[in-house]
């Protein structure tokens, strides 16, 4: 199919205009892509080049592109926040047509050859966004907007409010094609699961490795190593990046370790199962042939270290979400991993010793500072030094308290420790507000994150056993730190599996400060000061809330949407949490967080399904004539798992009710074989078979001789009718019961709970043959005829030798070991003859030929129907879960001198009261009139209502034997009431027409057909 | 209506029309798994008379030279042997049916025995990516200090039941499945074993 992709003719960089070649913010060197090999991609139709290694992300700042989205409710341009998975802002469609996929982050979208990209929620254009005039009605969009602006009038609601919010809401649209790709599910194992790749999770994994213990270690990026990738740092004397890759080598090297890159752990189960997918073709064009798209694990491990790291906070100020304006960590990560200065002029605005990083980095990349805002009073003087030998201007106990530029940066204001204001010009400004551990995982399974007044943040609180966080997602922020956490509980966990771990020496970091302050907002900014950007929710909306009475977290996460978009809030929470503090007068500890629950990030429905989509929903089970069937074009029908055939077109034939009537007629006049394959069939045996059948059976047996079958019925617990089937004696101690097609294996089960826990005392073994067996029943006159034909030699099929329900062995076919049994439902002379499955289509074969002399047809399931319904023989229909054995006309066989499971429960008052709708038959008054199922019972006069009505219409069919539509069903004291009559009222399909009661019995009342 | 009728009482195999012999997924190099379809073979299911499993035990070993396998276990000698499926319940498995002849008369009194040489497909799964095959369809750690030759687990494939069992550090498993079934289970097999190049042969005769 084809996509329209709205081009833009205009450059929709924003500030900073950039050629279609000229990676202009690209650093000469450094970096950790590949210079040697361009790529060349599309965003919004217009092209780019970028390098083996990139993301989407990098590859557009490089090529100084800002703008790259407009926001969900206001539609404001929107540009890179940050370097990995918690970006809220940078989300576009990934390729087109089929594959066209929403909502994919720039900032793990790696970038490959052809790449094509399109921003989202933008229209006619990026840079020309029609709907940013939301921007100016502002305030009609504020929190709760819809609670109060759409509830009137309600009928408009559906109409035209609903569809206009979601046209101007929207976050990209999915593909209207069916997927072309495939998913893979893997089951995985191992004593220690790894969760991140950074210092702590490779110090984790070696020292688990180490040990010989099975570990598995998944990263959600392509290249392991997190932080080390991204920061300028030392470890043993090498560089971070060059430990991790030795790490990884040593790991490599380990026949038990299993490194899953690209592999996101979205989800954390009970009893140690974890959910991750991992994206084997993401990073391609088109996944490579014979390979998945993503692959979907399951992973049950003994020991689980959280080593998922931090998220980093941005500050919350007036314009604080217009491109340009980032993360200070994810400038450190466009700097050092991707070669790429996000800003000519950067600015950076901190409130800890962390921002400072970011400037000694872009000062030691060539790039310019221009200035550095701390938010503290108190900074080291070292720390200033370095800034003002750099040329920056250095701004203690300030704030930027806005920003400005049409669509990207160009200048930031800011406020000093003295109130005086000024301008600054930079076209990128950094924010480091402290970092937030990932503590998402170690939340999914109910267990609250605890607040750490130490560090400022939540952190893991009481973990499940087998868990632990390390690293930053421990709270433990330094490289130092991470390294000696993660090898202690990688020997730990190791050792708690068996195996002799033992922690390594924590090697030797280059120093490092994280001291910290934080600034929940900005207190001096004006304008929206955006507390979670992909959801439009600002600092005003979280007062908003508060004033409201909204305080508690979880009322004012559903109140503004806090936290609520595909981010999940991860780098909004803890903002809107501190600033609800603030205003409640309260520490953060006390006001608490929200849930988090999988996935961590969004997953692909595909990945979740696998290969069990469109005919592999569920397996399908195929009956042994499906060959014959198949060949003969017949029409299937699905019942349950099982593909059955309905009917068999013959050529000329109009319509499926003169196939079923020719079917019906031909095996009322002549023969007719019909697979019933499907019915289950249990082998019992042993010394207390018969003993074990006649507690579960309602029907007395203990009369059953060798050779003979028996219809049987039964009940459940509590006296309603569980299902019905036969028991058949092969032996003295040898049964095969049957049972219906859609109970089968719910009769199993039930014996198997009768023998294992109610009577463990009996001596029965039994065992189902259902798929052992295929079972046919040749059906009409010349049933016996046809099957002399088939049955060997020897054996006499007389009605004197072997009568109505006789069962026997015989051979068939020379020697194949065959069981006859002399059942019918159709109510005709009929035999089931059951083969081994092998023999299955070789048998139809046979009964086709042997029969042709007689005039044979194969019949379905719904000629079967229709003759069950000719002859009044209850079926799925009526034996519904809710009828007794008297309801449906079965009282009478009900065994007097024994008891049996259901005895005494269905002699309960309303199960016998006399009012009860029974089974009877119906027929048109006027016989031209169609019968539905489903009509509800009515006297002739009554006005329609419940109170009024008598019972309902079960079964119909055409009866070719009759020349009119009959019907069964439950009707008010029915079998007193032959010849009366009512009305049929079917109001779902305009039907209301008069039928008469009558015996259910329609063709052959006295079995005169049954016993020849 | 004699149309397309053939009376030919030759056995139908259960992967007839749906498992095409030969190379299949990705081109090139060894297959990472050889996919053997086994036929013929005789199967039933042995249930011990209440209280007599160890006359059974006795009289398989006396009879037949087989010992009865423990939970989880199965005791095969080339394709022969018992395998465990359940409190007191064995698969007892032959190379070909005919052999089977005479075991429920043998076994009288001491265990029901049921033909189900016809209610179960069963599938030879060989070759360098054969656990990671099964990884993606049996829930269940197939790694080797968990699972061995000589193993058996009763359990779901791609949510259909089956019996699988380990016959040689290769690896080579025997997955049993039912005989309905086999078409599912081999879109579930072709799909997930595309990506190692995988051979299917006919088991020889």
């Amino acid at each position: 199919m084809t996509t329209i992709t709205l081009r833009d003719t205009a450059s929709p960089s924003g500030a900073t205009p950039a050629t279609t070649t000229g990676q202009g913010f690209r650093t000469a060197t450094g970096g950790m892509i590949d210079r040697r090999r361009p790529l060349d991609f599309t965003f919004d139709g217009r092209r780019y080049s970028g390098f083996q290694g990139d993301t989407l992300a990098s590859a557009l700042l490089a090529n100084g592109v800002r703008l790259v989205g407009r926001s969900f409710k206001y539609h404001r341009p929107r540009g890179i926040l940050s370097a990995g998975s918690e970006e809220p802002n940078a989300l576009v469609e990934l390729r087109s047509g089929a594959r066209r996929e929403p909502n994919t982050r720039a900032t793990v979208a790696e970038l490959y050859e052809g790449l094509e990209a399109s921003s989202q929620n933008r229209w006619p254009s990026l840079k020309y966004d029609a709907l940013s005039v939301n921007a100016l009605a502002a305030p009609v969009f504020a929190a709760g907007f819809y609670y109060k602006t759409f509830m009137w009038p309600a009928a408009l609601w559906e109409k035209l409010y609903e569809p206009m919010i979601r046209r101007a809401a929207g976050l990209g649209r999915a593909a209207h094609a069916p997927d072309p790709d495939t998913y893979d599910k893997v089951f995985a194992f191992c004593d220690v699961l790894v969760i991140g790749a950074g210092p702590a999770g490779l110090a984790a994994a070696l020292a688990a490795g180490r040990s010989g213990a099975r570990v598995i270690l998944v990263d959600e990026d392509h290249r392991m190593g997190g932080r080390l990738l991204a920061d300028q740092r030392e470890i043993a004397g090498r560089s971070g990046a060059d430990w991790a890759a030795d790490a990884l080598a040593e790991l490599e090297s380990m026949p038990e370790v299993r490194i899953l890159p690209r592999t996101t752990l979205f989800g954390v189960y009970d009893h140690g199962a974890y959910g991750a997918v991992e994206r084997v073709g993401d990073h391609l064009a088109v996944p490579p042939a014979h390979a998945p798209r993503q692959r979907m694990w399951r992973i049950t491990a003994r020991q689980a270290i959280l080593a998922a790291g931090a998220i980093e906070r941005p500050h919350v100020f007036g314009g604080n979400d217009r491109p340009g304006v980032m993360l200070a960590g994810a400038v450190r990560t466009y700097l050092n991993r991707y070669g790429v200065l996000p800003g000519r002029t950067i600015a950076i605005f901190t409130s800890g010793d962390d921002g400072w990083r970011t400037m000694a980095d872009v000062v030691a990349a060539g790039g310019q500072v221009a200035a550095v805002i701390d938010s503290r009073a108190s900074v080291p003087a070292e720390l200033r030094r370095a800034a003002e030998e750099a040329g920056a201007q250095v701004i203690c106990d300030g704030y930027v308290t806005g920003t400005k530029g049409h669509l990207g940066l160009e200048a930031i204001e800011v406020v000093d420790t003295y109130g005086s204001r000024q301008t600054i010009a930079c076209d990128c400004l950094a924010m480091a507000n402290g970092w937030n551990p990932i503590v998402h995982l170690d939340s999914h399974l109910s267990r609250r994150p605890v607040w750490d007044e130490a560090i400022h943040a939540f952190v893991p609180g009481a973990l499940p056993s087998g868990m632990v966080a390390v690293g930053a997602a421990g709270g433990a922020f330094t490289l130092a730190s991470c390294l000696e956490t993660g090898g202690r509980a990688g020997a730990a966990a190791a050792s708690a599996c068996g195996f002799a771990g033992a922690a390594p020496e924590t090697p030797k970091t280059d120093p490092e400060s994280i001291a910290h302050t934080p600034l929940w907002r900005v207190p001096v900014s004006k304008g929206k000061a955006f507390v979670d950007f992909q959801n439009d929710v600002a600092a005003s909306d979280v007062e908003l809330a508060h004033r409201e009475g909204f305080r508690a977290v979880e009322l004012l996460k559903r109140y503004t949407t806090l936290g609520m978009a595909t981010d999940q809030g991860k780098t909004s929470n803890l903002a809107g949490l501190g600033i609800m503090a603030e205003l409640t007068g309260q520490p953060v500890a006390s006001v608490g967080t929200t849930m988090f629950r999988p996935p961590f990030t969004p997953v692909a429905i595909g990945a979740f399904a696998g290969h069990h989509r469109g005919k592999d929903f569920r397996a399908t089970r195929h009956v042994p004539s499906h060959a014959w069937c198949e060949e003969q074009a017949a029409v299937f029908v699905e019942t349950g798992l099982w593909l059955r055939p309905a009917y068999f077109p013959k050529p000329g034939e109009s319509d499926w009710l003169e196939t079923v009537n020719r079917e019906v007629n031909t095996v009322r006049a002549h023969v007719g074989v019909c697979d019933v394959t499907t019915l289950g069939k249990i082998d019992i045996q042993g010394r207390d078979a018969l003993a074990l059948i006649e507690r579960v059976c309602a029907n007395p047996f203990g009369t059953l001789p060798v050779g003979k079958a028996r219809y049987a019925v039964l009940l459940r617990e509590d006296g309603f009718v569980l299902d019905d089937g036969t028991v058949a004696r092969l032996g003295e101690s040898h049964f095969v019961m049957t049972a219906s097609t859609a109970n089968a294996a719910k009769v199993m089960q039930h014996l198997e709970f009768c023998h294992q826990w109610l009577w463990p005392e009996l001596d029965v073994q039994m065992v189902s043959v259902s798929e052992q067996w295929a079972q046919y029943a040749v059906a009409g006159p010349r049933a016996r005829d046809t099957l002399c034909g088939i049955v060997d030699p020897g054996f006499d099929l007389s009605n004197e030798a072997f009568p109505f329900l006789a069962c026997a062995d015989v051979t068939v076919g020379g020697g194949i070991p065959a069981r006859l049994f002399r059942i019918s439902f159709s109510g005709e002379l009929a035999y089931e003859l059951a083969v081994p499955a092998a023999y299955g289509d070789a048998a139809w074969r046979a009964i086709m030929a042997a029969g042709s002399a007689y005039g044979i047809t194969a019949y379905g399931s719904e000629a079967l129907s229709v003759m069950r319904i000719e002859k009044g023989h209850a079926a799925g229909a009526e034996i519904n879960g809710q009828t007794t054995a008297r309801d449906i006309g079965l009282g009478g066989l009900l065994a007097k001198k024994k008891d049996y499971i259901g005895r005494l429960m269905k002699e309960r008052p309303a199960l016998v009261d006399p009012d009860r709708p029974i089974l009877v038959g119906f027929r048109p008054v006027d016989r031209s009139q169609r019968l539905r199922a489903g009509a509800r019972f009515l006297a002739i006069d009554a006005a329609p209502s419940l109170a009024a009505d008598e019972g309902t219409m079960t079964s119909v069919a055409y009866s070719p034997s009759l020349g009119h539509w009959i019907g069964l069903g439950l009707i008010r004291r029915g079998p007193e009431r032959h010849g009366t009559r009512v009305r049929a009222y079917d109001p779902v399909r305009d039907g209301d027409i008069e039928v008469e009661i009558c015996s259910p019995v329609f063709v052959d009342p006295k079995e005169e057909k049954l016993r020849v | 209506m004699s149309d397309g009728i053939e009376t030919t009482w030759r056995p139908r195999s259960a992967w007839a029309g749906i498992a095409p012999v030969g190379r299949h997924g990705r081109p090139g190099g060894e297959p990472g798994l050889t996919l053997t379809l086994r036929e013929e073979f005789g199967l039933a299911t042995l249930i011990a008379v209440k209280g007599r499993t160890d006359a059974l035990r006795q009289v398989m070993d006396a009879r037949f030279g087989w010992s009865l396998p423990d939970p989880g276990g199965a005791n095969l000698t080339g394709e022969r042997g018992l395998v465990w499926s359940g409190p007191d319940q064995w698969l007892a498995l032959f190379e070909e049916r005919r052999e089977m002849a005479g075991l429920g008369q043998a076994l009288e009194g001491l265990a029901a025995v049921t033909d189900q040489s016809d209610a179960r497909a069963i599938v030879r799964v060989s070759g360098p990516d054969a656990r990671a095959f099964l990884a993606k369809g049996l829930a269940i750690d197939l790694h080797p200090r968990a699972f061995q030759p000589g193993q058996v687990a009763v359990t779901a494939l791609a949510h259909m039941g089956a019996q699988v069992w380990q016959r040689d550090a290769v690896p080579t498993y025997d997955l049993a499945v039912a005989r309905s079934s086999t078409g599912s289970v081999w879109s579930w097999m072709s799909h997930a074993a595309a990506e190692f190049g995988y051979d299917v042969r006919n088991a020889a005769p």
